[in-house]
């Protein structure tokens, strides 16, 4: 009866361009944009000297970085890393993640180092890396999968923590074997958690690219920012870091994209809160 | 039954031609309120009646002055409203308690949005919270308490500002149905004892009858008033409330509601309205 | 009364009682056979890098008699401190002001998600740039770390908070800048609180990395140097007293939201 109320008498409808356009963030966002530009273009043309680039030296430097061959080469060694590590991140810490997350015992002696690789600035091994396995491919490889594992075994986990109990009962009840309730429930129930793991651990991932480049081995785009610092190269310094920015995001949306594809079920049907 | 039974005493709420409509998300006017002509006496307990969205909600909040309107006047005691006011209070359905003060800091909330010193307003507080019959529990957090444990903090917060107008939209809405009848008989009692105009939301044609000197029946499509219907019964009513309902008079007036509301509901069901 | 009381609630929650090994405390069982192990590895291995835990907390301990562990932790707990004030104060600004105003979102939201997301070490070189090597640009690298995260979480604190507990402030008369104080910042706190928390983890990582790249001072600085000289001892105590300021750290903040959140009931209590 409540219903009848709602399909009252058709509200009228003002297509208010104006209205619309100041309700939307686009022209927000442009005008942020272009007060930072302006406020860069300004403090760089009064008190910038040879270390700070203007604003359109640096998006000159942007443009001419890209049709350069000396970036890409950077940037195919620096992915390297980067796809390597990932991988590696990825068929290690989802199993090891689901085995936490069935295995309470595991899980209960597992966790505190979690918390602590959680919060320990990976950076400091650094050293230790180098020492062991060189300043080759493997200790690039090594830190971009330790920057990304964790994030991805706690999110698995997880995820196989939050299936709901009386959904294995439920299909113990029906007679599922243990290996039915594996692929029947635990795993899709924790799909969208490990999609979640797998999201953030891209973004971990990107960052411990950066820190190789940066902090260990400068051998690509960490060596063409020491190199154009060397130089005094400002402009070019600046491209660069646009670039890599630039493409951690654009990795980052790309891997939140493929998240909500993948998952796009579970929006209904579970409940997401693995953050 | 004509609109301006009520009248030997001087008007304290002055409504007239009051109009409000909403402008929704994607620019669409809702009209909640059209043309509502309504005057309050002094100490009067005006129980307000109608179907769900037809603006009860909308009424209570423009004579707090929440939310501005679009035409007409109200006016308390001759003064235009013009935002709320220390004159009135207002009871909330979902009880509307800080999760975090205690019973004692939230009765004592709109004592010190009103800058009354601490001394003061916690001594006043303490006198509500026994008037409500819940000392002891000054100390406990809203939490702790039950629904209708809830709703007495509620009543006791509104009433320690002493105002002239208790505003109170759905108050036992939220709680079950053997707290409710608690709650109204405790409502009655304290009315009779402090006399104050109330305004009174309710779904519920018996709780209508049962607290009211008037009520008023709403129509939806938009919010008008389509009726006031007088209740003549005796007062005291907290007394014997159980013989009260079995009285004729009683019985005969809440019918008559319904058949009113069920009309209403009828002329907006869809597959009559061509009939 | 109480006998009767004990009574019933082992009756009543069979589902407590659990195998033995349940009630033992897992994480200092869990890390004295972290401890074991390292040290047995550590001493059969005989590899350079890998010390076991005795040569290390030696190392360690030499390195404080020595004053060098002391200064550089308090040359770390500066920065960190002032990095992350900075970033609380203006990350609880920002975020309040795109959480109360639309526009404020509208023309923020967007980029402080993409630095939120993007690797914060990229911002070292700019910094050196603008601020030269020294303290400023190890503190701007800590904000860039700890500041979005507690931005994000204030924000969507404040919209979060109920309509209904706005509108009766203001119905008892409360202004705007009452609203803020006793009703908005109060109902946000938890989830501003969960923010800090991840910001103060994140602040630390900030101040290591920020260290490392400009080694000028601090704990960032020694482990370099220690990387340096092949002294994988000495890293690796340092490596100890960093895990010790980042869990310290942590603890602190949420000390802290536990006296500031008490009355949030445990059931739903966020458990990250
Ligand atoms: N903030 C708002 N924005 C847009 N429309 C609104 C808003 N508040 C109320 N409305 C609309 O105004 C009409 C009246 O709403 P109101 O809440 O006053 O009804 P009500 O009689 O209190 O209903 P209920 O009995 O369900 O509480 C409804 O159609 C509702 O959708
Ligand atoms: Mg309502």
């Amino acid at each position: 009866m409540t219903a009848a109320f709602r399909a009252g008498p058709r509200p009228a409808r003002r297509p208010d361009v104006l209205r619309r356009l100041a309700g939307a963030s686009l022209p927000y966002q442009l005008l942020t944009f272009t007060v930072f530009a302006a406020g860069w273009e300004l403090y760089a043309r009064g008190w910038g000297g040879l270390l700070i680039p203007t604003f359109t030296e640096t998006v000159a430097a942007t443009v001419e970085l890209l049709g350069s061959a000396e970036l890409w080469r950077a940037m195919y060694v620096s992915n390297q890393a980067l796809v390597l590590g990932f991988g590696i991140a990825v068929v290690v810490g989802v199993p090891a993640g689901i085995v936490l997350g069935r295995f309470r015992l595991l899980e209960r002696f597992a966790d505190v180092y979690l918390n602590i690789l959680l919060v320990t600035p990976m950076a400091a091994i650094i050293p230790l890396l180098m020492m062991s396995v060189g300043f080759g491919l493997a200790s690039r490889v090594i830190l971009v999968t330790i920057f990304s594992i964790v994030m991805v075994v706690v999110n698995s986990r997880t995820g196989v923590r939050q299936v709901d109990p009386s959904l294995i009962e439920m299909a113990r009840s029906f007679g599922a074997s243990e290996r039915q309730i594996w692929t029947r429930v635990l795993l899709p129930g924790a799909l969208p958690a490990i999609m979640t793991g797998i999201r953030l651990g891209v973004g971990r991932a990107v960052t411990g690219m950066v820190i190789v480049e940066l902090l260990m081995v400068s051998t690509a785009l960490g060596g063409l920012i020491l190199e154009y610092r060397g130089l005094f190269k400002a402009p070019l310094l600046y491209g660069t870091i646009v670039i890599i920015l630039a493409e951690a995001l654009l990795l980052i949306s790309v891997a939140r994209w493929g998240e909500r594809r993948l998952t796009r079920w579970a929006q209904t049907t579970t409940a997401r809160n693995a953050r | 039954m004509g609109s301006d039974d009520y009248g030997k005493e001087r008007a304290l709420i002055e409504i007239r031609g009051l109009g409000k409509s909403f402008v929704g998300q994607d620019n669409e006017t809702v009209e909640a309120l059209r043309d509502v002509n309504l005057d309050v006496g002094e100490n009067e307990f005006l129980t307000v009646l109608g179907p769900s969205g037809c603006g009860k909600t909308t009424l209570l909040k423009t004579i707090a002055g929440l939310i501005p309107w679009n035409d007409g006047d109200i006016r308390i005691d001759g003064t235009p409203v013009r935002g709320p006011g220390p004159d009135r209070s207002m009871v909330f359905q979902n009880f509307a308690l800080l999760p975090w003060a205690t019973v004692l800091d939230n009765v004592a909330f709109g004592l010190r949005m009103r800058g009354v010193g601490r001394a003061e307003r916690e001594e006043r507080a303490r006198s509500l919270i026994a008037m409500v019959g819940l000392s002891g529990f000054e100390t406990k957090r809203p939490g702790e308490l039950s629904g209708g444990m809830q709703q007495r903090v509620g009543l006791a917060r509104a009433l320690a500002m002493r105002p002239r107008v208790l505003l109170m939209d759905e108050p036992f809405g939220a709680v079950d149905e053997q707290t409710r009848r608690l709650l109204q008989e405790e409502l009655l009692s304290i009315w009779e004892e402090h006399r104050m105009t109330v305004v009174f939301i309710t779904h519920s044609m018996e709780e209508a009858v049962l607290l009211g000197d008037r009520v008023v029946l709403m129509s939806a499509r938009p919010g008008r008033i389509s009726e006031i219907v007088p209740v003549p019964l005796e007062r005291p009513r907290s007394s014997d409330v159980g013989a009260l309902e079995r009285s004729g008079q009683y019985v005969e007036i809440t019918a008559y509601l319904w058949d009113r509301l069920r009309d209403m509901h009828e002329e907006h069901r869809p597959s009559k309205v061509a009939g | 009364m109480s006998a009767l009381a004990d009574h019933h609630s082992t009756r009543a929650a069979p589902a407590r009682k659990r195998p033995s090994w349940r009630r033992l405390p897992a994480a200092p069982i869990s890390l004295a056979a972290g401890a074991a192990a390292w040290e047995l590895i550590g001493q059969l291995a005989g590899m350079s890098f890998f010390p076991p835990l005795s040569t290390v907390l030696a190392r360690l301990a030499d390195m404080a008699t020595s004053g060098l562990i002391v200064t550089s932790l308090a040359d770390s707990l500066v920065n960190l401190i002032l990095g992350f004030a900075i970033s609380l104060a203006a990350g609880l600004v920002a975020g309040v002001a795109m959480g109360r105003y639309r526009k404020v979102e509208a023309a923020l939201g967007v980029y402080v998600y993409a630095l939120l997301t993007a690797p914060s070490l990229v911002f070292a070189p700019i910094f050196f740039s603008l601020l030269g090597e020294g303290r400023g640009s190890i503190v701007a690298v800590v904000v860039m770390y700890a500041m979005f995260v507690i931005i994000i979480n204030t924000a969507s604190a404040i919209q979060s908070v109920p309509v209904h507990l706005v509108e009766m402030a203001r119905s008892y008369g409360a202004g705007e800048r009452q609203v803020l104080l006793r009703v908005m910042l109060p109902a946000a706190a938890p989830m501003i609180m969960a923010g800090v928390r991840l910001g103060v983890g994140r602040a630390v990582t900030g101040m290591i990395n920020g260290e490392m790249f400009i080694a000028v001072v601090g704990l960032g600085r020694i482990v370099t140097q220690a990387g340096g000289r092949f002294d994988s001892a000495g890293v690796l105590a340092v490596l100890l007293v960093i895990i010790a300021v980042a869990l310290g750290a942590v603890a602190l903040v949420q000390a802290v939201d536990r006296r500031i959140t008490r009355w949030v009931p445990r059931t739903t209590r966020g458990n990250q």
